[in-house]
Formats: C-alpha cells, sequence, structure tokens
C-alpha cells in the first residue's frame, strides 16, 4: 500500500532553504506544497531546493503549483541582490517521465544530488 | 472478464483511494510497475477534474469509477452527475513554451491524452458524464540490461564491478539481470550493495532479477535471507523471460 499523504520536511541552511518531499503531490495535497513555500518567501527566503527522491507521485494540480513557485522566486530580489529561485533534486524515473511529457524537464534546474543543488546558489 | 466498480464521494481526498482502486485492477491485469502507474496518472487526472469543476461546494455529489480488462486492454470509466465538461474548451498546454509563458493550466487532459491509447468524454442522458479511457497493457517486455558479473563480489570489487549497473540505471534502464554464472563468492559487502541497487531500481518502478547462481553463492543467498529478496532464475533465459509478465514471483 502506498501512502496516502504528503510529508513536508524543512531544514534551513545560511542561503538555502530545503523541502525534502514525500508521499504524493496530487490535488489533495498540492496546496500543502504551495503554503510551506509561501510560507518561506513570507520570511523573506527564496533559494528554496525541492529534494524528490521520496515523492511517489505527481499530477497536474502538484506540476502547477513548481511553476508558479518557480517564478515567483525568481521574481523576488534578495537583499545581495540575487533573484531567488526554486532548484529540484533527485528525480526518481517516474516523476521524470512526468517531467519529459509535460516539457517540466526543460522549465527547472535539476540536479542528481542534493548538496549540488543547494550549492549551486 | 475481470472487473470492479467503486462509488466514492467527489472529495480530494477520494484520489488516493481510487488510486488505490485502479492499481489493484491493473495489478490483475499484469501491468508492470510502469504502465500501472501511468494508467493510474491518467485516472487520478480525470478524478480531479470531475472533484474540482463538476460539482458545486454547496452540492457535492460521487464518483462511480469502474475497470474491466479483456486479457488485452485495461478501460476505466468514470462517471458523475455534475455540471457537463467539454475537453474541447481547455486549451492545449504549449509543452515547449519557456517558464514565464507556462501557467500550468491544462496539463491534466494532455497527460491523459500521453498516457491512454483512447480516450473519451460523454454525455449520456439523464445528466450522466462519462469518461471511458483505455490501455493496451504493454505486450513486449521492457528492454532488459543484461550484466555478467565475474570474480569475487567482496568489499574490494563488488563497487567497482556494479558500476556499469549503476551507469546503466542513470541511463534509465529499469529491467535488469545479473547474471552470477561466473561469480564465485559473495561477501556481505556485495550483498549491500545489491540491496542498495535492489532499492534503486524499485524506486523506480523497475525490476531486478539474478540468475546462474553457483550453488555456494545459492547458499549465501539462502542463509541470509537474500532468496525472498530478489527474484532468482536458473538460468538467463529464465530470467529473461520474468520480465515485464504476469507473474510476478518477487
Amino acid at each position: 500500500m502506498e501512502t496516502t499523504h504528503l510529508e513536508i520536511t524543512h531544514r534551513s541552511f545560511n542561503r538555502t532553504d530545503l523541502l525534502e518531499l514525500r508521499g504524493r503531490l496530487d490535488a489533495m495535497h498540492a496546496p500543502q506544497l504551495r503554503q510551506r513555500i509561501e510560507a518561506l518567501f513570507d520570511q523573506g527566503r527564496s533559494r528554496i531546493v525541492l529534494d524528490l527522491a521520496e515523492l511517489e507521485y505527481v499530477s497536474s494540480p502538484g506540476l502547477r503549483v513548481l511553476i508558479e513557485a518557480r517564478k515567483r522566486a525568481r521574481d523576488r530580489r534578495l537583499p545581495d541582490l540575487e533573484a531567488g529561485d526554486l532548484r529540484l533534486a533527485r528525480l526518481p524515473l517516474r516523476i521524470k517521465d512526468v517531467f519529459d511529457l509535460t516539457g517540466f524537464t526543460n522549465l527547472f534546474q535539476i540536479y542528481d544530488d542534493v548538496v549540488d543543488a543547494i550549492g549551486s546558489f | 472478464m475481470l472487473r470492479d466498480t467503486l462509488t466514492i464521494a467527489a472529495e480530494l481526498d477520494a484520489l488516493a483511494a481510487i488510486s488505490a482502486f485502479v492499481r489493484a485492477g491493473l495489478e490483475h491485469a499484469g501491468f508492470d510497475e510502469r504502465g500501472s502507474w501511468q494508467v493510474q496518472l491518467a485516472v487520478d487526472e480525470a478524478a480531479t477534474n470531475i472533484i474540482q469543476h463538476a460539482y458545486p461546494a454547496t452540492s457535492p455529489g460521487s464518483i462511480d469509477v469502474s475497470w474491466w480488462f479483456d486479457g488485452a486492454t485495461f478501460s476505466v470509466e468514470l462517471r458523475d452527475t455534475g455540471q457537463p465538461f467539454d475537453p474541447a474548451t481547455v486549451p492545449r498546454p504549449r509543452i515547449d513554451a519557456p517558464l514565464e509563458e507556462r501557467d500550468g493550466g491544462g496539463l491534466g487532459l494532455y497527460l491523459i491524452d500521453q498516457l491512454m491509447d483512447t480516450v473519451a468524454f460523454t454525455r449520456e442522458a439523464p445528466g450522466v458524464n462519462v469518461v471511458r479511457m483505455a490501455r493496451r497493457r504493454p505486450i513486449r517486455a521492457p528492454a532488459v540490461r543484461q550484466f555478467v558479473l565475474h570474480g569475487r563480489l567482496d568489499a574490494r570489487h563488488s563497487t567497482a564491478a556494479l558500476a556499469p549497473v549503476r551507469a546503466a540505471l542513470d541511463d534509465g534502464a529499469r529491467a535488469v539481470l545479473l547474471d552470477f554464472g561466473d561469480v564465485s563468492f559473495v561477501s556481505s559487502s556485495g550483498l549491500r550493495d545489491l540491496i542498495v541497487l535492489l532499492r534503486r531500481v524499485r524506486a523506480a518502478g523497475g525490476e531486478l532479477r539474478l540468475c546462474a547462481l553457483q550453488p555456494l553463492v545459492a547458499e549465501v543467498f539462502a542463509l541470509t535471507g537474500f532468496v525472498q529478496l530478489f527474484p532468482i532464475h536458473p538460468t538467463a533465459a529464465d530470467g529473461l523471460r520474468a520480465f515485464g509478465g504476469p507473474a510476478r514471483e518477487a
């Protein structure tokens, strides 16, 4: 039995915030991710890495949250004058399949390694 | 003919239950992991559409989800009694547009079209919306990557020996057969490396099978309980035949 939930674990680094997603990013749970990202924006944090290694499932409402979040992050200018961004790490193959089908692979900076993703900022 | 029906309240927390219901059908029908989640995703998108758009918040309704399998094609039907839906009104997403020009709209229908062989939206009197979609079960097994391992899978050698397998997984290989015919020894380090590989393959929805174990190596697998974890076949030909089929001994 696969999980029916979305768990989001947050780790804060100096310049970057890491959100680890586990479970289902479907219409039920997409708002949960959007709120977590909005909360980071509200705190002035907009260099965000999503670790998707444990994400079992994504459907179109989840994809929409990813697009909106990346656009909003890049529109935000940080005190050091760099723009924010939302970058992705460790896509499981089934998530990568969905990204390939929907053209998302070209819309995001995607890393095989979380450390590389965090270090990219 | 295999078939089943589920009636469920049209609310967002039904989505996981609908996926589980359809997944059970796809397992009966012998779909592999990848085919299964693709059909689940298409059904999830159709159900999401109904839940979000067919019923006003003030008068919630239900969805009937049915699947049937005729031995070759898996069909799913979702019925609701909400607002009619015309897929022609939904713009198609521009898949190759840059980020600034994408809003994420229309992806659900697009995914259904991509993932299923056929899909049809109809309205049946009186006031019933029906979406019916179907997908043939893949006839061909997935392309199997076969690796012949040599010598000792121990702390010194197993990481290097399995490096080509990891590289193939990086390239998207999902069906992997490891031929142990020339492997004389497997230590606990080797077993650990195999478990790591197995987790990776499973996480990707793939299959990892082993074949042609020498008697001493087979004994290590038996003593450690690893025979329970890995599908093990007497010969490479047996292993190849087992991929993607409904009879999975894993």
